[in-house]
């Protein structure tokens, strides 16, 4: 595993030597990686690669996994159409 | 972490770094940046990113077109390779009264004296600029071309290397407990990781710069506000400008990467640091975005999310040294657009702390509230 | 704005759980399902599971779901919503969910979240080529669906999910290259790792994948041996052909719907990560908000199943006080208590004391007895002698040869044998014992067992020639006086044999008892026939 090519986010296609070379940048926290790389925007929500860069960060800088893996809370999850949204108003009026 | 430091500036957020990077370029030797999560991780992070030139105050229009000239130049400026990826493609203002005709078209005014390329459009030439906009009820508007969007976490990690690169001290994950003041001067910073001495503080907290005005028993005229925000899957690129309507009360714009981000001011919103996200945002605006732009309808929010606007009481933000405790500067109070004006405002906080006439002529001062010279802008949403 | 007492998210065995226990309680209850069905992970699973029979052990999760849709359906009080997605938990107690094609908004007074988990991922080059697909999405492609997803499947991760995906895959008709772990400890129970390897499926400890190989689908990979530290031995890397690559290399709890509730979270990684606080009756520290099943750990079913339980009997005492519900909560955290009890359950009991900062648990004994077994999955011949009957007892009359050296939490044999020659359990982790003075060697615990570890031996007549009976799950089932290979523990063929019989009635359910007429010297090396294959 010691390859660039490995992808790490699927979504947004994130290979693992970007995430590692940001680390070394000592951009180490989960969000900032997001911010940057886009990773963990995708369809999934960062559900995979988040406790893979989790881990590379752990690695990298000895920070417990507790400490990076802080959970988000952005809604809605899966994704909704607003025609969705607009369907259940107009079911209530 | 320095012990001693010429100035100790409080916020990782744009404000903050811009205002470290303007001073150390200027430099000012041991200055220390305190963040108490990690870069642009309040508002900055979770704003809607556009850059409007398009204001109805000579001094908004000057702010603003300076910073968009930074934001044009950016890495010349910094010194930096990152693209804070600027897209220039316009802000598309809609007016529905009148009234609102007869304000752009003042404000079209003085953009035009600071050579803001702006215009009046009508209706069918808003219908150019966006084919599916529902130009019903609209009267007409204003456009300008080179207004825009920026990624703010790019902006800010690039102000903040640039500023470490001239030796800037950046402390993340450190909180600001307490600013020791005696004789009405600052004499420190006592820090999650230890006491800094010092006599000069920047307040650029953003949602949380009353407290620490607090912490230098300053009572500031600012609170915060939630708003919120959504984005949604990316498609291709189908709108160029931000669309924006201050009474339709909207802003919505397609990001490079191809997703669009919207949001639009809250009615009621109780004073607070609440940033939990509702459901009857989602309702809201998919309501008035499906309304406005019908393709929309179809399209999948992926995310949505609050920040904290921090509110003064013009909406307009405030930039000084306080007048009661000497050494204590703010650039606070933006009232949701300290991104757009951040490059701006950071050469002014760095007239200010190094004693150097104003590079423009502005009045951002708090003292403007006692002489009862508040800024009227009239465009804000 | 739909209003309900309990809002229950996700149908699978802890929400269903949860949903009856409330419901009974009187409750009225909205149980949302995202999928078209209720069940969750049960709909996939064909294999038989562990555990005590009063939660239903020795059943198949296809089973187990059918009776759980019937006891819910009865439940006037209960609404399913099925194909309804959970969106968003907000501050003001609403949930909102998406039904039909709208976005339906629901308050609750409370809500037992049970979404399960997901599965991790691994990073190694080219892992986004078409053919890497996760244990689940073969699960599902194979049992639901019925589609075959690849011929040659190389199985990453030795859990139970990895070696029950791995059977399953023979069982359709694929061929597994091999199954690898990282670890030098086969992961899963040591039964479920027999199953396979008398198949004939490798298993390679300490070992991990590196690449896979291929332009635009998966055509082999690159493995790599690993040292006791976990690090790539140099020069050991080996390939393997494959079409697929299925990854079983754990779960993560599936948390996000609690991202803003006010939940609060712990990293516990012997539950699985990520996980909420929660008390021993499965209340999060929000109020009116509980969980249960692997969102909370990662565990077998017969937990979700007891979790639920108690997170719907939790909500029914605080929404519906004055009823006696306490007996039956106690009942419940005992029966999980003791499921967790035994060697297997010793991570998830850590992982608990973590969670309520309770001391950590003595370990259980150790004994290095299967300590070959959980290398190879093959048992030792120490391991074999210590369950077989003495040499006088074998001559008199047919016996049971319980292969089952491993503690883990199960009981059906000890309830099945009709004589009772199965030692009751003082614990349900005891390892089964029979007393041959009792065994008749009758077979009826061979179908029951959900480890497939149980055979009879006749090798009462003089001669050469002796019967063994085993299970047999594979299509085509053979046929009486038809001539079968012989495979031994490792999938080695060793012979042939002849059927004397088949049993495959409704009783059966699917496990077909097959006895084989073979010669006397391979009775303890025969674990499994091959029907061959007329061409």
């Amino acid at each position: 595993m010691n390859d660039d090519k490995t992808i790490v986010c699927r979504c947004e296609d994130i290979d693992i030597e970007t995430i590692r070379k940001l680390i070394d940048q000592g951009v180490t926290s989960l969000e900032e990686i997001k911010r940057i790389t886009r990773c963990g925007m995708g369809p999934c929500q960062g559900k995979t690669c988040g406790p893979v860069i989790a881990r590379e960060i752990a690695m990298k800088t000895g920070q417990p996994m507790e400490e990076i893996l802080s959970p988000r809370s952005r809604p809605p999850f899966g994704g909704v159409l607003f025609q969705e949204v607009l369907e259940g108003i107009d079911d209530e009026e | 972490m320095k012990n001693k430091a010429s100035v100790v500036i409080v916020g990782g957020g744009i404000t903050g770094t811009s205002t470290a990077f303007s001073l150390a370029k200027r430099g000012v030797k041991d200055i220390v940046l305190i963040e108490r999560e990690g870069l642009a991780s309040g508002a900055t992070g979770r704003c809607g990113a556009g850059i409007r030139q398009q204001w109805g105050t000579f001094q908004n229009c000057l702010l603003a077109r300076e910073s968009m000239k930074v934001f044009e130049n950016f890495q010349e400026v910094l010194g930096t390779d990152i693209d804070i990826e600027l897209k220039q493609k316009g802000y598309l203002l809609l007016a529905y009264s009148e009234k609102e005709m007869d304000q752009f078209r003042r404000n079209v005014e003085v953009q035009h004296q600071l050579d803001i390329p702006s215009r009046l459009v009508s209706c069918r030439e808003a219908k150019e600029i966006v084919p599916f906009l529902n130009t019903e009820k609209m009267l007409g508007g204003a456009f300008c071309p080179t207004d825009g969007h920026a990624n703010p976490f790019l902006a800010t990690k690039a102000y903040a290397k640039a500023a470490e690169r001239l030796g800037v001290e950046i402390l993340m994950k450190t909180e600001v407990k307490a600013i020791t003041v005696v004789n009405d001067r600052i004499k420190g910073v006592h820090t999650s990781q230890g006491f800094i001495e010092t006599d000069k503080v920047v307040n650029a907290a953003g949602g949380w710069s009353a407290q620490i005005g607090e912490m230098a028993g300053l009572h500031l005229p600012v609170y915060s506000e939630r708003h919120e925000i959504l984005v949604t899957e990316p498609v291709n690129p189908i709108m160029d400008p931000m669309v924006m309507s201050f009474s339709y009360n909207i802003y919505c714009q397609q990001t490079p990467h191809g997703s669009f981000i919207m949001g639009y001011g809250p009615q009621n919103e109780p004073r607070g640091y609440n940033v939990n996200a509702t459901w009857q945002f989602l309702e809201t605006m998919a309501r008035k975005a499906a309304w406005l732009l019908p393709p929309l309808k179809n399209m999948r929010i992926v995310r949505q999310w609050a920040g904290l606007y921090n509110m003064s009481p013009d909406r307009q933000p405030i930039v000084c040294e306080s007048e009661i405790v000497k050494g204590f500067f703010m650039g606070i109070g933006f009232s949701g657009h300290g991104f757009m004006i951040a490059p701006a405002v950071g050469t002014l906080l760095a007239d200010l702390i190094t004693g150097s006439p104003l590079t423009w002529d502005v009045v951002l001062d708090l003292g403007r509230y006692d002489r009862h010279e508040t800024i009227a802008e009239p465009s804000v949403v | 704005m739909i209003t309900c007492d309990l809002l229950v998210i996700g149908g699978g065995p802890a929400g269903i759980s949860a949903a009856v226990a409330a419901g009974k309680a009187g409750l009225k209850v909205l149980l949302l399902e995202e999928r078209e069905r209720l069940g969750g992970q049960l709909t996939k699973q064909t294999h038989r599971f562990f555990g005590s029979v009063a939660e239903r052990a020795g059943t198949r999760g296809i089973a187990i779901i059918k009776d759980l849709e019937t006891v819910v359906a009865q439940l006037e009080n209960v609404e399913i919503s099925l194909s309804t997605t959970a969106l968003g938990i907000y501050e003001d107690g609403v949930s909102t969910a998406l039904k039909s094609g709208k976005m339906i908004k629901i308050k609750p007074k409370a809500i037992v979240v049970a979404t399960g988990a997901f599965e991790k991922f691994l990073p190694f080059e080219n892992n986004d080529l078409p053919g890497v697909y996760g244990a689940g999405a073969v699960q599902t492609l194979m049992n639901i669906y019925g589609v075959l997803p690849a011929r040659r499947i190389l199985m990453i991760g030795s859990g139970n999910i990895g070696l029950i995906v791995s059977y399953q895959l023979v069982q359709a008709g694929a061929e597994v290259v091999g199954v690898i772990e990282a670890s030098p400890k086969i992961g899963g129970y040591l039964v479920h790792a027999s199953k396979i390897r008398r198949l004939g499926i490798p298993i390679y400890p300490s070992c991990t994948i590196k690449k896979a190989f291929g332009q635009d689908r998966v055509v082999g990979a690159e493995l790599v041996r690993l040292d006791e530290k976990w690090k790539e031995i140099p020069g050991s890397q080996f390939t393997v052909d494959c079409d697929a690559i299925c990854l079983a290399v754990g779960l993560n709890p599936l948390i996000d719907l609690l991202g803003q509730s006010g939940c609060q979270f712990k990293y516990i990684p012997e539950l699985g990560g990520q996980v909420p606080i929660r008390d021993e009756s499965m209340r999060t520290n929000v109020p009116h908000l509980y969980i249960a099943g692997d969102l909370s750990s990662i565990e077998e079913a017969t937990a979700a199943l007891l979790e639920g339980e108690l997170a719907g009997l939790s909500a029914a005492k605080q929404i519906r006080p004055g009823q006696s519900l306490e007996a039956r909560m106690e009942e419940v955290k005992t029966h999980l208590r003791a499921l967790r009890s035994g060697p297997v359950g010793e991570k998830i009991r850590s992982g608990l004391s973590k969670l309520t900062g309770e001391a950590l648990p003595t370990p259980s004994p150790r004994t290095n007895a299967i300590d070959e077994l959980s290398r190879t999955g093959i048992a030792s011949p120490a391991n074999l002698a210590g369950v077989l009957p003495d040499e006088k007892r074998k001559k008199t009359r047919a016996y049971a040869v319980i292969e089952c050296y491993q503690q883990i939490p199960c009981d059906p044999c000890v309830h099945n044998c009709p004589f009772g020659a199965i030692k009751p359990f003082s614990d349900i982790n005891d390892l089964p014992i029979v007393d041959f003075d009792l065994c008749t060697g009758c077979g009826q615990c061979i179908g029951r067992c959900p480890g497939l570890a149980i055979f009879t031996v006749d090798e009462t007549r003089d001669g050469d020639r002796a019967k063994i009976t085993l299970p047999y799950e594979f299509l085509p089932k053979p046929v009486r006086e038809e001539t079968v290979d012989l495979l031994d523990r490792s999938g080695k063929c060793v012979g042939q044999g002849v059927v004397k019989s088949v049993l495959n009635t409704p009783k059966q359910d699917k496990t077909t008892i097959v006895t084989v007429e073979i010669h006397r010297n391979l009775v303890q090396d025969v674990r499994q026939i091959r029907v061959v294959q007329k061409s």
